[in-house]
């Protein structure tokens, strides 16, 4: 795929820093989500050094089985960038749903490990250690949510035209498709790694 | 139905004669706009309103703290149930200054002064034809209105609008109990709903900002060639998107103890002698959150200011930035140093004394470019042809007011003066000094330098310098009175009850007569406004440069255009500030160097 003509345009005419101003806009975006769960994270260990009202449990084994989904998420919609890079749009649209698929799979493996947290008495009116595991998962699912919509709709157009004779066209000379599924691509690769540190961060602060 | 010519698609660095131009609707023109120069226009009406509610609130609690023991039967007319009998009630008179504060310190002096200057000043002054993202500025500002809805209709709930201080501490916020705080009921939950969306759109205006400084600048523009303006709202924009996920985390988890009843912040509450289900929460938990953003809100209102003024004061005295490196670093350190003295908020809250020493280190290290910025300005201005325009007036109050107010910072950031003086009269001259009249002041003169940029026509002079006038005299008549009020404290509702204070009462309702007839002379400012709008005398000619500025919006014609220069962007040759130098008055950056002449180091 050549270079944009867009592309060409601003290096002429501007003080090109080689990103793309909307690539390099998410990339702030990320830093500012990352402040995010930085805050709820280090609100976490401050409450924890509170020993008299920290309760310690054994994170429910099910939020393991969505760690995995999640990174099985960015490994499938990395293979749908590549598809699409490589204009295999069958291939892409069969892995940008399976992604899709994937990430709720995720989400249902949250579902239980709350309903598991539940069983051994965690609720989220319960002890503040096991409020923090809802607080924090409840809010990292609602990023989920944002990607899981924003992907619907790429799934939408991906469809819609496959049978119009000039998709194939349309999707290999138009940057900007490509421009916006490297930005899917690389919130969803974002937010999984979110979810690793965070399940990282429960493992080892539940011990 | 009139229609303009706007290409939304294609934006930045386009020559723009290769737009594909469309007819836009009215609504797309001027409602669901993408122009960042309609959508600075957006932002500073928008924030007029609030500026205009805001003030209206602090005159009504002046009026209940001016003279509590009378009545003023009008207010019920307006006010109804919150002003039985034409007193205020105690809990509207909460909701008034928790109101108050909210609009201003978000509202009117983030939202309407880093939106307004922002949205107008990076593409110009830059030289690029729009923001990197039409679309998300535009949802920027639709998030900004969204939220001023949300926060306005909280007034007319029936339990009120939040009253529990703007800084919405627990527990006092962190329960739904209309016994205990009737601004905790739903006003709050509105107030907490409208946050949240002004924080989505700060976070959307900053990523856009960020992003079109680093990526869209125009030939020539590197980043020391910047004004100063540009490297204001840039820092603004990476203070605001690293500390408002903050306040999002902080609010997240007080709605989360609202309304699913959990207990970060709560720990055995005990109602009327019942002990509430809370436990293993801690309410100071929530004050490090709130202060990791409120402390750089503080600069997030007050760099803007101080770009601007920097930008007018060169301009205004025909000489060049004093310092310009220096004043980079400045705000660079104080970006960084405020992150690093939240807790200076939290003095009284049983902090282990060597954390609380090592916040003062800090804080006290913060006046240090502070300090360096107000010497730079004074020595901008020294020895400079100073024209004293309206803007330049407001300029000098900012660094009038920003000295001032300062001060008193360095005696309440050490902690063992701060607790003595914490919660008193004291605290509020400081911060409305350094922060509110200050900030307003940059605002004011960013105003009247840039309307003719943003409307094709002046301001009248002579109601700028009556509105300058009363507003300085009357700031300081308001809040340097205060300073001698340190044993009072702040936030009563009336202090008729208690003898001890009775020697401050003619002090009270002298800041009280001051506090009305400055917010009336702000009508002189909005009249001017709007009538120099549609009657102001227009700039003449095709391009106009009425202060005689070096930088690039002066070189774009006066006429409302879409991608802002004609053709070209026009490319950069020196930095902004060459003024008085080489016998020429000014020389716009888009004037080549002459052969032997060096540039600005």
């Amino acid at each position: 795929m050549g270079e944009d003509k867009y592309l060409n345009e601003l290096k002429s005419t501007t003080e090109y820093t080689g990103v793309h101003p909307q690539k390099f806009a998410l990339w702030l975006g990320m830093a500012s989500m990352t402040m995010f769960f930085a805050a709820l994270t280090s609100a976490m260990i401050l409450k924890k050094g509170d020993f008299q009202s920290w309760e310690n449990f054994r994170l429910p084994t099910v939020f393991m089985y969505g760690t995995a989904a999640i990174v099985l998420v960015s490994v499938l919609m990395h293979a749908a960038l590549v598809a699409y890079r490589k204009a295999s749009f069958s291939t892409f649209r069969a892995l940008l749903t399976a992604g899709f698929l994937m990430a709720i799979v995720f989400l249902y493996c949250q579902y239980i490990g709350w309903s598991a947290m539940n069983a051994i008495g965690k609720s989220i009116t319960g002890n503040i250690s096991g409020q923090f595991v809802f607080l924090i998962s409840y809010l990292h699912g609602f990023h989920i949510m944002i990607g899981l919509i924003v992907t619907l709709f790429f799934l939408f157009f991906a469809f819609r035209d496959r049978k119009n004779p000039v998709y194939e066209m349309n999707n290999t000379v138009n940057p900007k498709r490509l421009l916006h599924m490297e930005l899917l691509v690389s919130f969803w690769h974002f937010i999984d790694i979110v979810w690793i540190y965070l399940y990282l961060f429960f493992y080892f602060n539940y011990q | 139905m009139h229609t303009a010519t706007v290409d939304h698609g294609a934006h930045s660095a386009h020559g723009h004669d290769d737009h594909a131009h469309h007819e836009s609707s009215w609504l797309e023109t001027y409602v669901f706009c993408q122009d960042h120069k309609t959508i600075a226009k957006q932002f500073l009406i928008t924030g007029m309103f609030w500026g205009v509610v805001g003030g209206l609130l602090s005159v009504l609690f002046r009026l209940q703290l001016g003279w509590p023991n009378e009545t003023f039967p009008v207010l019920e007319t307006f006010l109804g149930k919150w002003a039985e009998g034409g007193k205020i009630s105690n809990e509207f008179y909460l909701s008034l200054v928790t109101m108050h504060g909210t609009i201003l310190v978000f509202f009117v002096l983030t939202g309407g002064l880093s939106g307004t200057f922002s949205n107008l000043l990076i593409p110009y002054q830059i030289g690029a034809r729009d923001m990197a993202s039409g679309f998300m500025n535009m949802l920027s500002y639709w998030f900004f209105f969204t939220a001023s809805v949300i926060m306005f209709a909280s007034f007319f709930v029936q339990t009120g609008a939040a009253s529990g201080g703007w800084t919405a501490y627990p527990p006092l916020n962190g329960m739904r109990l209309e016994a205990v705080n009737k601004g905790s009921m739903l006003g709050f939950d509105l107030w907490a709903l409208s946050m949240t969306l002004f924080v989505v759109s700060s976070l959307l205006g900053s990523l856009n900002y960020v992003a079109t400084i680093m990526n869209l600048r125009t030939k020539g523009m590197n980043m020391l060639r910047l004004p100063l303006t540009i490297w204001a709202f840039l820092f603004t924009a990476v203070l605001g998107i690293l500390s408002f996920p903050a306040l999002l985390a902080g609010v997240s988890l007080l709605e989360f103890d609202r309304l699913l009843g959990t207990s970060f912040y709560l720990n055995q509450i005990v109602i009327n002698g019942n002990l509430l289900d809370y436990k293993g929460g801690s309410p100071v938990l929530f004050q490090h959150l709130f202060w990791f953003l409120g402390h750089p809100e503080v600069y997030i209102i007050i760099l803007p200011a101080m770009g601007i003024v920097s930008e007018v004061l060169s301009t205004h005295a025909r000489k060049p930035i004093f310092g310009y490196r220096a004043m980079v670093v400045s705000m660079m350190a104080i970006v960084i140093i405020s992150f690093l003295v939240w807790a200076h908020h939290m003095f009284v809250t049983g902090l282990n004394p060597n954390l609380a020493a090592v916040f003062v280190l800090f804080t006290l290290l913060i006046a240090v470019p502070s300090a360096i910025k107000v010497f730079n300005w004074i020595g901008t201005i020294w020895k400079g042809s100073i024209r004293l325009t309206t803007p330049m007036l407001f300029a000098i109050g900012f660094v009038s007011m920003f000295i001032s107010g300062g001060l008193t910072g360095l005696m309440l950031g050490n902690s063992s003066i701060d607790i003595q003086l914490h919660d008193t009269y004291f605290v509020v001259a400081h911060f409305h000094i350094v922060m509110g009249v200050a900030g307003f002041f940059g605002m004011f003169a960013g105003v009247y330098h840039w309307f003719p940029r943003m409307y094709g026509r002046y301001m009248n002079e002579t109601l700028g310098y009556i509105h300058f006038y009363i507003t300085l005299i009357g700031g300081y008549a308001i809040f340097f009175p205060m300073h001698f009020m340190t044993g009072l404290p702040r936030r009563y509702y009336s202090f008729s009850n208690f003898d001890t204070f009775s020697s401050f009462d003619s002090l009270v309702v002298f800041i009280s007569v001051a506090a009305i007839i400055v917010f009336l002379a702000q009508i002189l400012f909005i009249v001017n406004f709007f009538y120099s709008i549609f009657k102001g005398r227009k700039l003449e000619g095709e391009y106009n440069n009425p202060w005689g500025g070096n930088t690039l919006e002066w070189t774009a014609p006066v006429a409302r255009l879409h991608g802002n220069w004609p053709g070209d962007i026009p490319a950069v040759h020196r930095w902004p500030y060459d003024y008085s130098v080489n016998g020429r008055e000014f020389t716009p950056q888009t004037t080549p160097l002459a052969p032997g002449e060096e540039e600005h180091k």
